[in-house]
């Protein structure tokens, strides 16, 4: 890209075009991550709320008239209609709002350019659309919680016929037309995002910056791009089939069903295929999550090891395969929803394949690890913590892909346990650990380390504290989406683990406060950053530290190395960056 | 109590938050120009290196504790022919899925303490290991193929029954359960959706059924049409008869569309339905059915194979003793075969248990005494309970299965009506052998 007057000879910005209807993408990655802590915030509230209900389901709770209304809890006891609301808007909004939109949004915008080196994206007029779409939907989610019918209460999944018939449930009347129209919004949003994503990494790289010299990060953010562009139409049309079937008495999901209406018209549709819909997205979407955290860990593991990432063609090998892999697993889903056990058999294949590439990720961050000068940042922690979840959650999703295991383990606890460490936790870990560390190129200041410290331990001790138990709970035969466990005797020797729970999970919730206060004082009056403050390789810390249109003065720089030269032998210092041509005689790596 | 104990929690939070901030603030404040937050001091290092180390003994020390408090002992071993199957695979899988999180989480923790920073280490440049990597890429795949192959022995077991022993119904909705026993002839009496009404739940399709639901669907009718006509006023408007409604416009076209729903209805059950059927054979297979609610018999080491219908929303049955679970979804029949295998009587008698409840009770009582609602006894009890989210209730939709000898059996289902209304009688199938046997030696 020869345009570098671009970078000088921009217009002066009004305040409208700056900081709302900007189209840089370093606003806009700002954006992004302002509406998922916003959207953070009220979904873990969310949890904490009907973790109160799990853990003391006897107690009345004042905070819930107060938050939630005497409608949904006279006397402060949750109503049982608005337990199932509160669990559909944390999930939804956790999954989509905070890991997908807010996870890919905020770096991706941010880091493609940067890390690619290039002047912004190929079209900041779809990314500044593609923001407001996501605030626009993400705006329409949160008003569902105030209409009078309830938000949504189908759980995250929507599964019809539940969704459909507002007389089975008050929450699939306004509160689901609402949840639908929110969700049809931020699949316009992430396809916009993702089109460009994909457009900017393969056709905008600098000179030299070969597609086997990107960092894993954008390999992660490609990769996360093509799945959503491939999966987020399939849940587009099913949400629309839905709505069909909701309002013009279509029945593309119902048959055969007999509700206090009496029996209704529509035949020969099936809830299952549905299913099979939601799903074909719905796995690709745990990827949509876990392949970003897995490309900031990468990233942040490499500096802070001062080593450069062990295997990373394998790595760039396992992202690709995880990428084709995750779209022909969806079937795991549905094992018990009376699908030909031939083709169950055929899913448990697929699905265990998977945990290969897995595996092999694992393997190379911990050699990566090994003999490493490893320096413990605040985002260097959270990132050990991500691979500790991902292990840690990855094995018990062999006992969960294993469709004769899952006839005893579906949809209880330990199902919630096992995505919740593994995809919850891991992403958040690492949308922490990519906010910690490039918190100095987003806001030009550095955020206080011994703050970072506590929020870290606090997080993953509540988190482990949380889902590990969660994990037996579900050996016990607990269902999970209950209201109450009180009419099961059976249960009551586990009263007192969720009660545990419920105070690792309040106590996680509150803690999160260290990071809001270190997150806003920081990017207020946090002292000022250098230009390269964790001594890393990649471009973005050859752009200045405060912020200008096009990201670099003066020419684009050019770039001669991979992105892990740190600790190269025969060099100075311990980190080289890819824009440093190669000494005569030097090999790339 | 427990809610005082969480305003303390937070409170205490609160506090260390604030003295946090405020130190914050003082310290950002002084040196807003240096580098404190960039560079991480040795004693810092070593301070979060060390943390990892304690971090791994409190998570392998919480696991190990929580596996031998809570490690599947609420269930008790499983008592069903296949359920034990299921567990054994499990222990199976926990013994690869345990070591890899203790080995992997271990090393992690290690290293991250052992490979803190020292200024006097240089780090290797490792980029990659061919041979490294295609082992670690290989071994997993060989205890994968371990892992498929076995657990898919299992799976084809439980999915592709050689018999399916006796038949019974189990139909869901908004927020019970009922069970249908096929009777003599092992054969349920058909059923569709249309038919369903307050005296034929399950919509069985017998002549009786028919006319139960025409009766109901022109009852319907009658009332819409009367509604209509007392509010209406008949009027001549240019010599033109009209009908003008007393209604709001939005009310009298809604109640008009009901009444053309229900005649299509009628219309529907009766040609698609009743014309053409085989009444006799239809009401015959259907007579013997026995219908139940609140509790399900079954016999031990008797093979069963429970057929899944629902009535409104998806519902999933779930029986956590059996191991055995299915979905209930409107539209399709789904089925799952299994065979109890320890009667509740002796599953009572099974020392774990005796132990287990005995906890059970206290706790229970305990919360009985707290919230002053009467204490109970509770025993042992199998469950079938719904575990895919159906609305409001469904935390509470439940059915007590008892696990029982034919000759007990036989007692209970004797109690029970036939769905034509007659005393059920069951011979049972030692004595039903017995005679076959007789009559070919006769």
């Amino acid at each position: 890209m020869s345009d570098h007057g671009h970078a000088t000879h921009h217009h002066k910005e009004s305040f409208f075009t700056k900081y709302v209807f900007s189209q840089d993408h370093k606003m806009i990655a700002k954006q992004y991550l302002l509406t998922a802590i916003v959207m953070g915030i009220v979904g873990i509230a969310l949890s904490a709320l009907f973790r109160l209900q799990l853990g003391w389901p006897d107690e009345k709770f004042g905070v819930m008239e107060t938050l939630l209304g005497s409608g949904w809890a006279p006397d402060g006891v949750l109503d049982s209609n608005m337990y199932l609301g509160l669990v559909t808007m944390h999930g939804t909004i956790m999954v989509f709002m905070v890991l997908t939109g807010g996870l890919s949004g905020t770096f991706s915008n941010l880091l493609i350019p940067l890390q690619i080196g290039a002047r912004d994206m190929a079209s900041g007029l779809l990314n500044m659309i593609s923001y407001w779409m996501f605030f626009l939907s993400s705006a329409i989610m949160l008003a569902s919680l105030f209409i009078e019918t309830g938000p949504a209460m189908a759980g995250w999944t929507i599964y019809p016929p539940l969704s459909v018939l507002e007389e089975t449930q008050p929450g699939s009347g306004l509160g689901m037309t609402m949840w639908l129209l929110s969700i049809s919004i931020f699949i316009a949003s992430a396809l916009l995002g993702g089109i460009n994503y994909i457009v900017t990494i393969i056709n905008l790289r600098t000179k030299g910056m070969r597609m086997t010299r990107l960092p894993l990060s954008i390999w992660t953010f490609f990769v996360t791009a093509i799945l959503g562009l491939l999966s987020f139409p399939v849940l587009l049309s099913s949400a629309l089939l839905l709505v069909m079937d909701r309002h013009m008495g279509t029945s593309f999901f119902l048959s055969d069903i007999t509700t206090s209406n009496g029996a209704l018209d529509q035949t020969g549709g099936s809830p299952v295929l549905f299913e099979h819909l939601f799903w074909f997205l719905g796995h690709p979407e745990v990827y949509i999550i876990l392949l970003p955290a897995l490309g900031i860990s990468s990233e942040v593991i490499a500096t802070n090891s001062r080593k450069p990432i062990f295997g990373y063609r394998a790595m760039i090998g396992s992202i690709l395969a995880i990428g084709f892999l995750s779209f022909i697993v969806w079937g795991h889903h549905m094992f018990l929803t009376g699908m030909n056990p031939f083709l169950g058999g055929v899913f448990v294949f697929t699905t265990l394949l998977i945990a290969i590439p897995s595996a092999v990720k694992v393997f190379n961050y911990l050699t990566t690890l090994w003999k490493g000068n490893l320096v413990f940042t605040p985002a260097m922690l959270f990132s050990i913590g991500m691979v500790s979840t991902f292990i840690s959650g990855g094995v018990t999703g062999i006992i969960l892909a294993d469709a004769a295991l899952d006839i005893s383990q579906h949809d209880t606890y330990f199902v919630v346990g096992h995505f919740h460490i593994v995809m919850g936790m891991s992403a958040i870990l690492a949308m922490f650990a990519g906010v910690y560390h490039w918190f100095p190129k987003m806001y030009g200041k550095m955020m206080n380390k011994k703050l970072g410290y506590i929020h870290f331990w606090i997080t993953i001790t509540c988190g482990y504290g949380v889902f590990i138990p969660m994990h037996f709970l579900g050996e016990g035969g607990m269902p999970r989406r209950y209201y109450t466990n009180s009419e099961f005797p059976m249960f009551d020797h586990m009263i007192d683990l969720n009660i545990v729970i419920s105070v690792f999970a309040t106590v996680g919730v509150l803690s999160q406060l260290f990071f809001f206060w270190n997150f806003l004082y920081s990017a207020l009056r946090g002292p000022k950053a250098s230009q390269n403050p964790w001594r890393s390789n990649t471009l973005e810390w050859t752009s200045p530290v405060e912020h200008i249109h096009g990201n670099w003065p003066g020419d684009l720089p050019v770039v001669h190395r991979w992105p892990y030269d740190y600790s190269k032998p025969g060099q100075a210092e311990d980190f080289v960056m890819q824009n440093v041509p190669l000494e005569p005689g030097e090999e790339e790596h | 109590m427990e809610n005082k104990f969480l305003i303390f929690i937070v409170v205490v939070l609160g506090v260390l938050a604030l003295i946090q901030l405020v130190k914050v603030y003082e310290m950002t404040s002084k040196i807003r120009d240096d580098k404190t937050q960039e560079n991480i001091t040795p004693g810092e290092n070593l301070s979060q290196a060390s943390l990892f180390l304690v971090f791994m003994v409190a998570l392998f020390g919480g696991t190990i504790y929580l596996m031998l408090e809570y490690g599947n002992g609420g269930l008790g071993s499983a008592a069903s022919e296949h359920g034990v199957m299921i567990d054994d695979l499990l222990v199976f899988n926990w013994w690869i899925v345990l070591p890899v999180f203790f080995i992997m989480n271990g090393m992690l923790f290690i290293f991250a303490f052992l490979y803190r920073r020292d200024p006097e280490r240089k780090p290797v440049y490792l980029v990659h290991n061919n041979k490294l990597e295609m082992i670690w890429t290989v071994v997993p795949a060989i205890i994968l193929a371990a892992v498929i192959i076995y657990g898919l022995k299992t799976w084809n077991f439980i999915m592709n029954p050689e018999d399916e022993g006796t038949i019974i119904e189990l139909y869901a909705k908004q927020f019970d359960w009922t069970a249908r026993y096929s009777g003599e002839d092992n054969k349920l009496g058909k059923s569709n959706f249309k038919l369903v009404t307050g005296t034929n739940p399950l919509g069985v399709i017998t002549t009786d059924g028919f006319s139960e639901s025409y009766q109901k669907i022109d009852a319907e009718i009658d009332r819409l049409d009367s509604v209509l006509l007392a509010n209406s006023i008949e009027k001549y408007v240019e010599n033109v008869k009209t009908t003008e409604y007393l209604l709001p416009d939005g009310k009298v076209a809604e109640m008009s569309e009901k009444i053309e729903r229900l005649k299509r209805q009628k219309y529907r059950i009766k040609s698609g339905l009743e014309i053409g059927r085989n009444a006799d054979a239809d009401d015959a297979m259907a007579a013997n059915d026995v219908i139940v609610k609140g509790e399900m018999h079954l016999i031990v080491d008797k093979t069963y194979t429970f057929y899944f219908r629902s009535q409104d929303v998806l519902h999933c049955a779930w029986f956590p003793h059996f191991r055995a679970q299915m979905n209930c979804v409107p539209g399709m029949t789904t089925s799952f075969t299994l065979k109890p295998t320890i009667t509740t009587k002796n599953m009572r008698l099974d020392e774990f248990v005796i132990d287990h409840y005995k906890n059970i009770n206290n706790i229970h009582n305990e919360r009985k005494r707290r919230i002053g609602e009467e204490e109970e006894v509770i025993d042992f009890d199998y469950i079938l309970m719904c575990n895919k989210i159906c609305g409001a209730n469904h935390s509470n939709m439940q059915m007590k299965v008892i696990v029982e000898t034919e000759a007990e059996y036989k007692n209970w289902i004797e109690s029970q009506t036939r769905f034509d209304g007659g005393a059920v009688s069951y011979t049972a199938e030692a004595v039903a052998a017995e005679e076959v046997t007789q009559e070919i030696e006769e």
